[in-house]
């Protein structure tokens, strides 16, 4: 400890180099802490999703194949459902053909947001029951197409009303969030007896059910008795959980880890050269003041570590400092993955790999000011 | 003029000394070869999924939707797909009938090969035969599948990449067990697509509407005449677009995914390499603090000395930028990757490699700024008195 003065004043013999160093290093762990945050983020949000929702769906197509509305009550009878609801499906835009919304269209009854990861305040939720052509909407859409609660708002969905017209039109009675990862993010919510009532086509048919089990370690029980009891049925029924969902979702995810190996690699390595390079320049220009530390009896190993300590100092805090900017920038990466959050495990990663690479940057200066041969380095001569 | 032959002069000179500084040069040749290697490599997924999902298409073909809907929301009415076939403007073939396409499309799950992990991908059913609407395919193995028989053909990316696509492997579709009879290629595209026919098709899932058309225009002139009949019928709820423009907002999203996250990492990693450049012109500069000072001291001006040092920045930087697009080229080019479950080759074109150049020059140019300005400081007297 007594050494830190020293260790301090060699770090600051020339400011500008230590500063630039510092920030390299800054900038080098800024990148791995948001690379290695998003493929750790990702694992996280895919733990964190729910365990205990349900999606029933047809097992011929889980996206395109409908299942009938009748199956509902053959599902609330499976033991182990608590809530079942049915959800339909659609696509539609606003004003402009690239202004996209995702319909979700549910049967408002019972206890029915249990069976959804949407949290919607009790005055919207009671609004939602009473009008049929009522609609909520999640807050990104709300916020991207500035939305407000009481607004009437005309839709074009893919899907036609009896009179053939592709023309909808719903009232916002709320605001709501989600949770989920995997859940849309420009998304409304509507009554689906009324959606279903109003459209030509497809009558009596919904995309899947939502189901929440009423105990979550029940949940790949009942799918499995949900999926027995519609076998050889002419209506075949795959029954997953939210989380095998986003876990499947996510996988695309995995495709990257190759890639975000490649630039940390290829980021490390820049560093790795650029530092050792002004190590030794550094330690090069100390000769004369290296040779008067061990003149004054420090040991070559003293010296040494005197040197890696330096470069300790100053990666620690390089990494520290790049991974706190990691951290801040992180939740704009969150826009195009949702529920990401810089795990700690990866804080732990970075300064670690950051006492490496000071490590092995350092070893190379550190060697040669260590192996200084004192007489000919007072008598002027640089260090080989 | 004396600027320039003082400039040239200068130049010569630092640039001979290179070589006396190896640690310095490289360290910038490094830096800026990572970046630009990074963003090469990353840009080259945006430019291989495009490339892709833009090969064969063909400026005639238009492709008919329901209104405002995409992809496999989009659906046609038999009725109304009976009104389209004899729209005006429609390119008719040698047998007098009109060049249109009808698909049903249906995503089904296969599993990866390696990962037995689940993709989605779409069957396809078509009327007409398979090479009437599209030239590129080419049948390579077994046969075309039958009408009326439940049979598939499928695409070379779906043997390579999926199980079950091997000729006479059944596969379960629509509570029905269908035959691979056939496989097909069509040019270098990654996709794995299986085609089947429409009416067998739409009979197994009790579907009565196709998902969407494809027809052939003769013309400019005959696409607005198409466009026009489809808008003022008032029994149609269709649009009609360019293949191209369909295409290209399929990819817009991921591609804009793809590039902001190129341009995110290789601007981090720019700034990295350019703060090295920083760190190295100084110890550069520094070193030669008596040798600037004697040229100014025997009538060199100050400004050919700042343009000297910024110019060998930035000619330090054009080696490491060829080097990191050779890099990115050698390593990537047309390798396979399958990022969102969607399958494409890499692809360094000639514009990314511009690119690469001018991200190295800007490196090259900032990293240089700073150097410059304390070289053209350096105080003539008191640097010729230090040892």
């Amino acid at each position: 400890m007594k050494y830190l003065p020293l260790v301090w004043s060699g770090l600051w013999r020339k400011p500008g180099r230590t500063i630039l160093i510092f920030l390299q290093v800054s900038v080098a762990f800024a990148l791995f802490g948001v690379l290695q945050g998003l493929k750790t983020g990702v694992a996280h949000a895919v733990a964190a999703a729910r365990a205990d929702l349900l999606i029933v769906h047809s097992r011929l197509s889980s996206i395109a194949q409908p299942l009938p509305y009748g199956l509902l009550e053959q599902i609330r009878s499976v033991p182990g459902v608590q809530v079942a609801i049915p959800v339909e499906l659609a696509g539609g835009t606003w004003q402009k053909p690239d202004q996209g919304i995702g319909i979700v269209a549910v049967s408002p009854e019972g206890d029915w947001t249990r069976a959804f990861t949407y949290t919607i305040p009790p005055e919207y939720l009671a609004a939602f029951g009473k009008s049929r052509t009522a609609m909520l909407v999640r807050d990104l859409a709300a916020q991207k197409y500035g939305w407000k609660v009481g607004d009437h708002i005309p839709l074009n969905l893919a899907v036609a009303q009896q009179n053939g017209s592709n023309d909808w039109a719903f009232d916002v009675v709320g605001i709501f969030t989600d949770s989920d990862v995997g859940g849309g993010r420009y998304i409304v919510l509507v009554s689906y007896p009324y959606f279903d009532e109003a459209r030509a086509l497809k009558k009596g048919t919904v995309n899947h059910f939502n189901i929440a089990v009423s105990d979550p370690k029940l949940g790949n029980q009942v799918a499995d008795a949900i999926d027995a009891r519609f076998a050889n049925s002419s209506h075949e029924t795959k029954t997953e959980s939210l989380r095998e969902m986003a876990q499947a979702s996510m996988q695309a995810i995995g495709d990257f880890d190759f890639l975000i190996r490649a630039v940390v690699g290829a980021v490390l390595v820049a560093l790795l050269f650029a530092t050792t390079t002004m190590m030794v320049q550094s330690v090069h220009e100390r000769t004369p003041e290296l040779a008067v530390v061990k003149t004054l009896g420090f040991t070559d190993r003293a010296v040494f570590l005197l040197i890696l300590a330096e470069a300790m100092l100053l990666f620690v805090a390089g990494a520290a400092c790049g991974l706190a900017l990691a951290t801040l920038v992180l939740p704009f990466a969150a826009r195009f993955v949702l529920g990401l959050s810089m795990p700690g495990i990866v804080v732990l990663l970075g300064i670690a790999l950051g006492i490496l690479v000071a490590f092995i940057s350092a070893a190379l200066p550190a060697a040669l000011a260590a192996r200084l041969p004192v007489a000919t380095a007072l008598a002027g001569h640089r260090a080989a | 003029m004396n600027f320039m032959r003082q400039f040239l002069a200068l130049l010569r000179m630092s640039l001979s000394g290179i070589l006396r500084r190896p640690g310095s040069a490289l360290t910038i040749i490094i830096g800026v070869t990572c970046a630009v290697g990074v963003l090469v490599s990353m840009l080259a997924m945006g430019s291989g999924a495009r490339r892709q999902v833009l090969a064969g298409v063909r400026e005639d073909h238009v492709v008919v939707n329901s209104h405002g809907a995409r992809g496999i929301q989009s659906s046609i009415p038999r009725d109304e797909a009976d009104t389209v076939r004899d729209l005006p403007g429609i390119k008719k073939g040698k047998d007098g009938k009109p060049l249109v396409e009808f698909q049903s499309v249906v995503p089904i799950e296969a599993r990866r090969r390696v990962t037995d992990r689940r993709v989605f991908f779409p069957l396809v059913g078509i009327t007409g035969a398979p090479t009437d609407n599209d030239p590129d395919l080419h049948l390579t193995e077994g046969r075309v599948y039958r009408p009326g028989l439940d049979e598939l053909i499928a695409s070379h990316p779906c043997v390579r990449q999926f199980t079950g696509f091997e000729i006479g492997d059944k596969r379960s579709i629509g509570g029905v067990d269908w035959t691979i009879v056939g496989h097909f290629s069509q040019g270098d595209s990654q996709l794995c697509v299986v085609l089947a026919d429409a009416e067998t098709l739409m009979a197994v899932f009790h579907n009565n509407a196709y998902t969407q058309a494809t027809a052939t225009v003769q013309s400019a002139a005959d696409y607005s005449v198409l466009q026009h009949a489809l808008e003022s019928n008032p029994t149609l709820h269709l649009e009609v677009r360019h293949e191209r423009e369909t295409r290209e907002e399929g990819i817009r999203q991921l591609n804009a995914l793809l590039n902001f996250a190129a341009y995110f990492v290789g601007s981090i990693m720019a700034i990295g390499a350019t703060l090295g450049a920083v760190n190295s012109l100084y110890s550069i500069v520094d070193s030669r603090r008596r040798e600037i000072a004697t040229l100014r001291a025997i009538g060199f001006g100050s400004a050919p000395v700042g343009a000297a040092i910024l110019c060998e920045s930035i000619v330090l930087a054009l080696p490491g930028a060829l080097l990191g697009v050779l890099l990115a080229w050698a390593l990537f080019q047309r390798m396979s990757v399958s990022p969102f479950g969607f399958s494409f080759l890499l692809d360094v074109t000639p514009r990314l490699a511009v690119i690469g150049v001018l991200w190295a020059l800007a490196m090259g140019l900032f990293g240089g700024l700073l150097p410059a300005w304390r070289a053209t400081r350096v105080p003539v007297t008191t640097a010729l008195r230090a040892t």
